[in-house]
This record gives C-alpha cells, sequence and structure tokens, in this order.
C-alpha cells in the first residue's frame, strides 16, 4: 500500500506537485496517469525517498521509503531514467542489487529467467542493450526482492506487442497475487487494458483516483453507433429528434442523445433499415484527453487571476 | 531469504561488486598499483637519482602520480553513478545515504591502502636490489610504507569527497589533480607562506613519508612526515563531512 497525503514538490517557483493524496491499494494494478510535466515521475521519485518532499508526506507500507528495513524486500521500482551503468553486465548490475540487500545470488538467475534474458546476454556490457533488453533488465532489477509493492515508471516503453503483452500479463499476475502494482504510462490504450483503478493527475494536481471502469463510465459520453443502407434518411431524422450526429472515421454514424433503444424504434417507425446499433463508451484516451485539456484551461484561467479558487475537488471532476 | 548482515556489510557487498565490474575504476586501480614498480624499475635502470636521494625516495618516484590516480579513482566511484544514473539505482537500494557514502569511503580506502602498500613495498624491493649498494642513503622504510599507504587511502577519500560534492566526472579529476597540484605549484607565489601552502597537499605528505630529496622544508613545508599525513587527513575528513551534508540534502 503506497499512501501520499498532501504530497508537494516545488522546484523554486515552479510547483511540480501540488497536494497530492491518493492511496495504491494491493491486489490490484494502478494506472498512473498523466500528460508530460504533470509530476507523474516526481511523485515516484518522492515516493522513493529520492527527491525530498516540500511538503507533505508519502509511506509505503506504514513507512518512509528510508526508514524500510529491507528496501528491496519491499518496494521494487523502474524508474523513466535508466539507472545502469552502460559499462556493467546486466549480471552485475543485479548481483550488486542482490548484495545491497542481502539477497541470495541465485535469485539473480531467477529474474533473468522470468523476464527472459539469456544468461549469455546477461554476462555483456549493457551498453549495446536494445531499448527493449534494457527494460527488461529495468523489470528484473525491480524484481529482485520479489517485493510486495511495484513502482514502474513507463514500463512498456520501447517494448514491442510481444513485450508489451508480456508485461500486461505480469502485472496482472502480480496483482493477483495480492500486491501492490502502481505504474504510469503515456499510452491509454495500455493502461485500459491494464489497470483496475487509475490515479489521474494534471499539473501536480489530482484529477481522479477512482475505478477504471467508473472513469470511463462517468466521464465518457455514452454515444450509438448506427449503420444504415439510407444513411442520409436516418441522420435526418435522429437530427429532428434531437441528436447530435457525426460520421465515423470507420463509416456509419456516431450518435449522441438518444440510446440504441430509442434510435432503433425511430428508425423502425419510419421504415429505415438499420444493420448495425452498437451502444458504446468514449475509450480512455478520449476521457484522459477532455479531462486534461479542462485542466489545462482551468489552470490558464487560475494564473490570470490573483486569488486561486479551491483545487477542483475529485467528486466534481468524477462524479 | 534475506540474511541478517548489517546495513553497513551489505551496503559495502554492493560497493565492492558495482567497483570490480566497470573498466575505468578497475584499470585506474591497476595502473595506481604498477605505476610505483615501474618507476623503481626506471630510476633504477637509468641512473637517474640524485646523489642526495634515498634508496626509499627513489624507488618511489612515480607514487606522486600513482597517488594521484587513487584519488582519480574515489572520485570516479561516486561520479560514474551520477553520469550513468545508477546513484538512483544505489539509493533505492540503500536509501540511508550515510551509508552509503561510508560503505564508498571505506572500499576505496581498503583497496588503496592494500594495493599502495603491497605495490609502494615492492618498488622499495625492486629499487633497492637494482640500485648500486652503498651509494645512496637506504631511507627508514618502516614505519614509513605504512604511511605511504595511508597517504593513497586519504587521497582516494579526498577525491570521493570531492566527486560527491562536484558530480561531474571531468569536474571532479580536474579539481582534486588540481588539490594535490596546485599547493606546490603556487606556493612560490606566497614567499615565506610558501612551505605552508605547499605542505598542503596530500602530495607533500607523501613526499615527506618518503625521505626523497624534494621533500626539503622550504619547497613543502617544515611540518613532520606524520603530523602533514594527519593534517591531511583531518581536512579530508571536514570535506567528507560537508559532502554528506550535501549528499544528503539533495535531490537525484
Amino acid at each position: 500500500m503506497i499512501e501520499a497525503t498532501e504530497l508537494t514538490k516545488r522546484y523554486g517557483d515552479r510547483t511540480a506537485v501540488d497536494r497530492l493524496s491518493f492511496t495504491v491499494r494491493p491486489g490490484r494494478v494502478t494506472g498512473f496517469l498523466g500528460p508530460n510535466g504533470a509530476g507523474k515521475s516526481t511523485t515516484m521519485r518522492l515516493i522513493l525517498g529520492l527527491d525530498s518532499a516540500s511538503a507533505g508526506r508519502v509511506t509505503v507500507g506504514g513507512k518512509a521509503y528510508a526508514d524500510l528495513p529491507v528496501p528491496l524486500r519491499a518496494v521494487g521500482s523502474l524508474l523513466d531514467a535508466k539507472g545502469v551503468h552502460g559499462g556493467r553486465s546486466a549480471y552485475h548490475h543485479l548481483a550488486g542489487l542482490a548484495a545491497s540487500n542481502g539477497i541470495p545470488r541465485r535469485r539473480v538467475g531467477e529474474v533473468l529467467d522470468l523476464v527472459g534474458l539469456p544468461e549469455e546476454t546477461a554476462r555483456r556490457r549493457t551498453k549495446g542493450f536494445s531499448l527493449g533488453m534494457g527494460q527488461r533488465l529495468g523489470i528484473a532489477a525491480a524484481l529482485i526482492g520479489d517485493p510486495e509493492v511495484l513502482i514502474l515508471d513507463e514500463p512498456v516503453n520501447g517494448l514491442d506487442t510481444e513485450g508489451i503483452r508480456w508485461i500486461r500479463g505480469l502485472m496482472r499476475s502480480l496483482a493477483a497475487e495480492g500486491r501492490t502494482v502502481f505504474l504510469s504510462s503515456h499510452l491509454m490504450s495500455e493502461m485500459e487494458l491494464t489497470a483496475d483503478h487509475i490515479v489521474v493527475i494534471g499539473q501536480g494536481r489530482l484529477l481522479a483516483d477512482t475505478a477504471m471502469r467508473d472513469f470511463i463510465e462517468t466521464n465518457s459520453r455514452a454515444h450509438t453507433l448506427v449503420r444504415s443502407p439510407e444513411p442520409e434518411k436516418l441522420r435526418a431524422l435522429l437530427e429532428t429528434a434531437g441528436a447530435q450526429v457525426r460520421l465515423e472515421p470507420t463509416g456509419g454514424w456516431r450518435v449522441e442523445g438518444p440510446d440504441a433503444a430509442a434510435i432503433g424504434d425511430l428508425a423502425r417507425d419510419h421504415g429505415v433499415a438499420v444493420h448495425e446499433l452498437t451502444p458504446a463508451h468514449s475509450s480512455l484516451e478520449e476521457v484522459y484527453t477532455a479531462l486534461s485539456q479542462s485542466s489545462a484551461e482551468y489552470r490558464a484561467d487560475d494564473r490570470s487571476t490573483d486569488d486561486r479558487p479551491a483545487a477542483p475537488s475529485r467528486k466534481e471532476t468524477v462524479r | 531469504m534475506t540474511t541478517t548482515a548489517a546495513p553497513g556489510a551489505q551496503a559495502l557487498a554492493y560497493e565492492w561488486i558495482k567497483f570490480r565490474s566497470v573498466r575505468s575504476t578497475v584499470w585506474t586501480t591497476v595502473a595506481t598499483a604498477v605505476l610505483p614498480v615501474l618507476g623503481a624499475v626506471f630510476v633504477a635502470t637509468t641512473g637517474s637519482l640524485q646523489s642526495d636521494d634515498t634508496v626509499l625516495g627513489g624507488s618511489l618516484t612515480l607514487s606522486v602520480v600513482a597517488q594521484m590516480l587513487a584519488a582519480v579513482v574515489g572520485a570516479l566511484v561516486v561520479t560514474g553513478e551520477y553520469s550513468s544514473g545508477t546513484v538512483r539505482t544505489t539509493f533505492a537500494a540503500r536509501p540511508r545515504r550515510a551509508t552509503v557514502l561510508a560503505a564508498k569511503a571505506a572500499l576505496v580506502a581498503g583497496v588503496m591502502y592494500v594495493l599502495a602498500l603491497a605495490s609502494c613495498t615492492l618498488a622499495y624491493l625492486v629499487g633497492d636490489a637494482l640500485l648500486p649498494e652503498g651509494r645512496y642513503a637506504q631511507g627508514e622504510p618502516l614505519p614509513a610504507l605504512f604511511g605511504i599507504a595511508a597517504s593513497f587511502a586519504v587521497a582516494a577519500v579526498l577525491g570521493l569527497a570531492v566527486g560527491t560534492l562536484v558530480r561531474h566526472s571531468a569536474g571532479a579529476v580536474t579539481t582534486v589533480i588540481g588539490l594535490l597540484l596546485l599547493p606546490s605549484l603556487f606556493g612560490p607565489l606566497f614567499g615565506d607562506a610558501e612551505r605552508w601552502i605547499a605542505g598542503l597537499s596530500p602530495t607533500a605528505a607523501l613526499e615527506k613519508l618518503t625521505q626523497t630529496s624534494d621533500a626539503a622544508a622550504d619547497a613543502v613545508g617544515s611540518l613532520g612526515p606524520w603530523p602533514s599525513l594527519l593534517l591531511v587527513a583531518a581536512y579530508t575528513t571536514v570535506l567528507m563531512l560537508g559532502a554528506l551534508v550535501l549528499l544528503r540534502r539533495r535531490d537525484v
């Protein structure tokens, strides 16, 4: 469990993380979303005690990171910036980490197997590693202490489709074992498939801390995809009924307003054939883009006035 | 699965693996150990010893350069972590930064003490065997060799302190070599104060310990060899404490 309370980080005048409070619970994958510069990496460094908070606190399993007796057994981490010396072999990188926390050397072979890095590759210097191999090494390092909590910054960065699928499966199985899994990504579609719960931040502030499904359902606008052999006639009908109709890139109409049942009834009443009628929600990507845009606009307004209104509460933005 | 070894021992084991698995630190360390012996062979075979020199001082001619390399190794042990970003990995593994810095200091000091003791002793024996018998004063190798080895350890820790403060390899190496060289280079500019200024360098302490003819009181100060070593150790300790304060305060 990771708990942040009023966590704040300022660099001079700039506030990178602004009174951020959230909880990451065990047994599920929690996604950490935000545009570039939103403060995701800073937040992760604050959790790991690499940066010190200007105000507020963050604990892992109830303890500040620096107070963990055997840190790597409690928390495994992968940061966005590479933390591997190019002149050192992957094997020695992992062996050093194992030694640093009194973890037996045989664990190195185990994590290499787990991430699919051959022993022979691991003996080479990491300078020649591809992005994908480097990422696998980073995940091996995060897993070396068999930790209860995993904190991963952009773990799928640089991985191919197969690698992405592998990470997704790994994260889900680690969460299913009751571990706390906290990962950031800018790939919304990937997060939609991997995370059960999400924490969304924009400009260092909390925008949402909610279940993935709730987030999409409450923030997205429901719409219906309709296809008909008489598209223009159907559009006229729908618009007369007060619906908003737009052309879908894949063909057919994207209808907002009446639900699928109402559209079907309307078409039947006027004798228009319907070949497809699919209720849909916006993807996480669409919801997120809308949300972060409104956050950006909000901040722009905020800056123009001297008295700052209160931060948007989680209820206002999510409910 | 976790053993109950003290955090300090684990941090030291970690530093040792990092130290021996990167070429820059390994080869600079090897060069540190080889140079004094090469110097002894060179001086003895070319007969380039001055008449007022001692066998000990002549044999250890290149120990001054080796000591600089020891300081460079000390700096690289920490600056390499900043340039590669492994410093984050290190502090995630061992979040108590004082423990990490202490482990690094113990490692470079230990390695340099042992290597310098072996290398400088060998250099002396080689010089003693190759130089013509009775032409030069012998010098007193004991207990001086232990002090010489200690001066390497101190130089390495000084490099570590500077590396921690500066964080960039090139800047740290330049700074620490400057610290070793500049007192004797600029000493003459200070007139009567020369012997005080020049005496500040770890190099001065080393030269006094090797009893070389270069270690004249007007060049490197009138402070005896052992007090000189203590003085250098003392300000290195102060610099390390400053480095620790900054290390704990800084974000990485």
